[in-house]
């Protein structure tokens, strides 16, 4: 190896260097189970972690595996590598719910708290992230405030043997029902846009009075969106979708779509940072913890563009 | 531990080209020492500790034995691009059949490398049977196939709940009391170990495993001289699937879970350590303390790299310099030598 060879290795080496952080805090890792910021939605909790942990006095450490959503191996080797570093605590979002298991359960046998954000493992502690439940209860109470009480409105619903689609089908139905609204149908669409358009079709077909539909995510809401459109009854259906996707966002701007729901993965990333030091320091913390949920209206879709 | 005839032509050569030989053949394991040093230099209170060395050896288990039998393959110019795959169905298989309780532990253990020969069988007969032009073509359609037949049985979940017994390669821990509370060796630094001494002995004294460096240095030269090359080819396939489903057993035991995910890109890390170990695309080079040394290579900058939460971004990035600089040193060596 000649010398320029090991200059060169050294000047990468302390660019590397002048990038990790002091020992003196207490350290604490936020595990991705993406890249990280190349998803806007681990960006943001990434964000979020970050900025909290500084606030808080400590080094957060918000990393993910280099293949990324898949690299199941490479989550394992972030755990350990983290154990090694000697940090207090982890938050993480496993890439897999029974393979991560061995190698947290190694991290709490040393002492190291572990707790669950957005995804969780096959095991106990605690989960960070949105309680779709009160979430799609939000988007209901839109469709209560903007449409008269007793109209007839519809619920597309996801795939219904996942949870998430379950719990938003069940807060919408909550919500809807407790306004006095006449709920004439709910129809799995199972996140698929080109399903839910048929769907709209048909119970626009049965029900010509409908006038307000709940879609369980925004895939699907734009999928109602078009149905509608083709139905020529667009300017007085009220639909409000579910994610706070970009789409969404601009179908709100221009007025196709009320509403959506959004996670807050901003809030989802401080809050999992305050438990963790929390559940670190020996408190006793909830079992699950809503980071709740934002509705996206034609005031703030601008942000979610 | 090198192979057929650049050896002996060196034999003979000047000190110059004595001392190419050398750095050819222990020049990585420089790169090995100074990325040492440098981590140790960088991250002195965790890069150098027990827990931090023992990880690496725990986390490179997999990559080192998929290395191992690409090896093979690539010592006789072929690639077989499908390993990450058989190991994601062998995985699957073994806790299948582990979790299924009609199996003892012992077939339970057998699975993985089974399905993994059965898997690399195909990817010989692919080639020697249906002629296929290139191994690329064969081991890519079964890196898609594999992977799609993973994912049918599975229903796209995960079966936790691997036995002990069928865990213990891959999670077991033989403790180091006098090193501290925690230490321990893992079981599968012992099974990487026995693997890479007892394929260094096969290419070197096994009738089939000369032929296999024959065929690599050069298979007109192995076929005139009455070598079988398609049935050497379809024993190199199968090693390669062994060794890919040996790695599946560890990786069940370390996640104690067969999950539908499990070596996805792996086959690319592991191509990248044979060549950055000093093997060549064209066959008949390298050896298999390089191939360790590569496996080392990699180990060492994932593992710095996440204790200095560095992004993966950056991983990525670096990973693809390494391999890409590796090889040009491979050329200017290459270079150097036809100057002489």
């Amino acid at each position: 190896m000649s010398r320029r060879t090991l200059t060169g290795f050294l000047a990468v080496a302390a660019v590397i260097a002048t990038t990790s952080t002091s020992l003196a805090e207490d350290k604490y890792a936020l595990i991705m189970s993406s890249l990280g910021s190349a998803n806007p939605f681990w960006g943001a909790v990434a964000q979020g972690a970050v900025d909290k942990g500084k606030e808080l006095g400590v080094d957060v450490a918000a990393v993910g595996p280099p293949g990324g959503e898949t690299d199941v191996a490479g989550q394992i080797a972030l755990v350990e590598d983290q154990i090694a570093k000697g940090v207090k605590g982890i938050a993480i979002s496993p890439a897999d719910t029974a393979a991560l298991v061995p190698a947290l359960e190694q991290a709490r046998a040393r002492g190291v708290a572990v707790i669950f954000v957005d995804k969780r493992a096959d095991m106990p502690g605690t989960y960070i992230g949105t309680d779709n439940i009160p979430a799609a209860r939000m988007g209901a109470a839109h469709i209560c405030e903007n449409v008269p009480e007793g109209s007839e409105v519809a619920i597309l619903q996801g795939i219904i043997t996942g949870t998430t689609g379950q719990h938003r089908a069940q807060g919408a139905r909550e919500g809807l029902e407790a306004c006095g609204m006449k709920i004439v149908a709910e129809q799995p669409a199972d996140w698929d846009a080109a399903k839910a358009q048929s769907a709209t079709e048909n119970i626009m077909t049965a029900n010509p009075n409908l006038k307000a539909i709940f879609s369980s995510n925004d895939g699907m809401a734009l999928g109602a969106v078009e149905a509608v459109r083709n139905a020529g009854k667009l300017d007085d259906m009220f639909i409000v979708g579910f994610d706070g996707n970009p789409g969404a966002a601009v179908a709100i701007i221009a007025g196709d779509l009320e509403a959506s729901v959004a996670q807050r993965p901003y809030q989802m990333g401080q809050i999992g940072i305050e438990s963790l030091l929390a559940l670190a320091k020996g408190d006793t913390i909830d079992e699950n913890i809503d980071t709740g949920a934002v509705l996206v209206t034609k005031e703030n879709a601008e942000e979610f563009k | 531990m090198t192979h057929s005839d650049a050896a002996s032509q060196d034999e003979l050569a000047t000190p110059a080209a004595r001392r190419m030989q050398f750095i050819e053949k222990y020049g990585v394991f420089a790169v090995v020492v100074l990325m040492c040093l440098i981590l140790s230099a960088l991250e002195p209170d965790i890069f150098p500790t027990t827990l931090n060395l023992t990880n690496i050896l725990r986390q490179i288990a997999m990559n080192a034995l998929l290395a191992l039998g690409l090896y093979i393959v690539i010592l006789t110019a072929g690639i077989d691009l499908s390993v990450g795959s058989i190991m994601a169905l062998a995985t699957m298989l073994l806790a299948m059949a582990d979790t299924s309780g009609y199996f003892p532990w012992p077939v339970a253990l057998l699975v993985g490398p089974l399905i993994g020969i059965a898997c690399g069988m195909v990817n010989g007969l692919g080639l020697t049977v249906l002629r296929l032009p290139h191994p690329f073509i064969m081991t890519l359609g079964t890196l898609y196939t594999l992977r799609g037949i993973t994912n049918l049985v599975s229903a796209g979940r995960p079966i936790s709940g691997i036995s002990p017994e069928v865990r213990f390669l891959g999670s077991g821990e033989i403790p180091l009391p006098f090193l501290g509370e925690y230490a321990s060796v893992p079981v599968s630094a012992f099974v990487i170990l026995i693997c890479y001494f007892g394929v260094s002995y096969f290419l070197r004294k096994a009738a089939i495993g000369r032929h296999i460096v024959a065929v690599g240095g050069n298979p007109q030269a192995a076929r005139v001289s009455g070598i079988n090359v398609d049935r050497i080819l379809l024993i190199v396939y199968s090693l390669s699937g062994f060794f890919a489903g040996l790695a599946a057993l560890l990786m069940a035991g370390r996640t104690g879970a067969g999950f539908p995910n499990a070596g996805i890109g792996a086959e690319l890390d592991a191509i990248a350590a044979v060549i950055i170990g000093g093997a060549s695309f064209f066959g008949g080079r390298g050896t298999v303390l390089g191939v360790f040394a590569g496996v080392l290579v990699m180990g060492l900058l994932r593992n710095g790299l996440n204790l200095m939460d560095v992004s993966a971004f950056w991983q990525q990035t670096f990973i693809g310099m390494i391999v890409v600089g590796a090889v040009y040193i491979d050329v200017l060596r290459r270079k150097a030598g036809t100057a002489r």
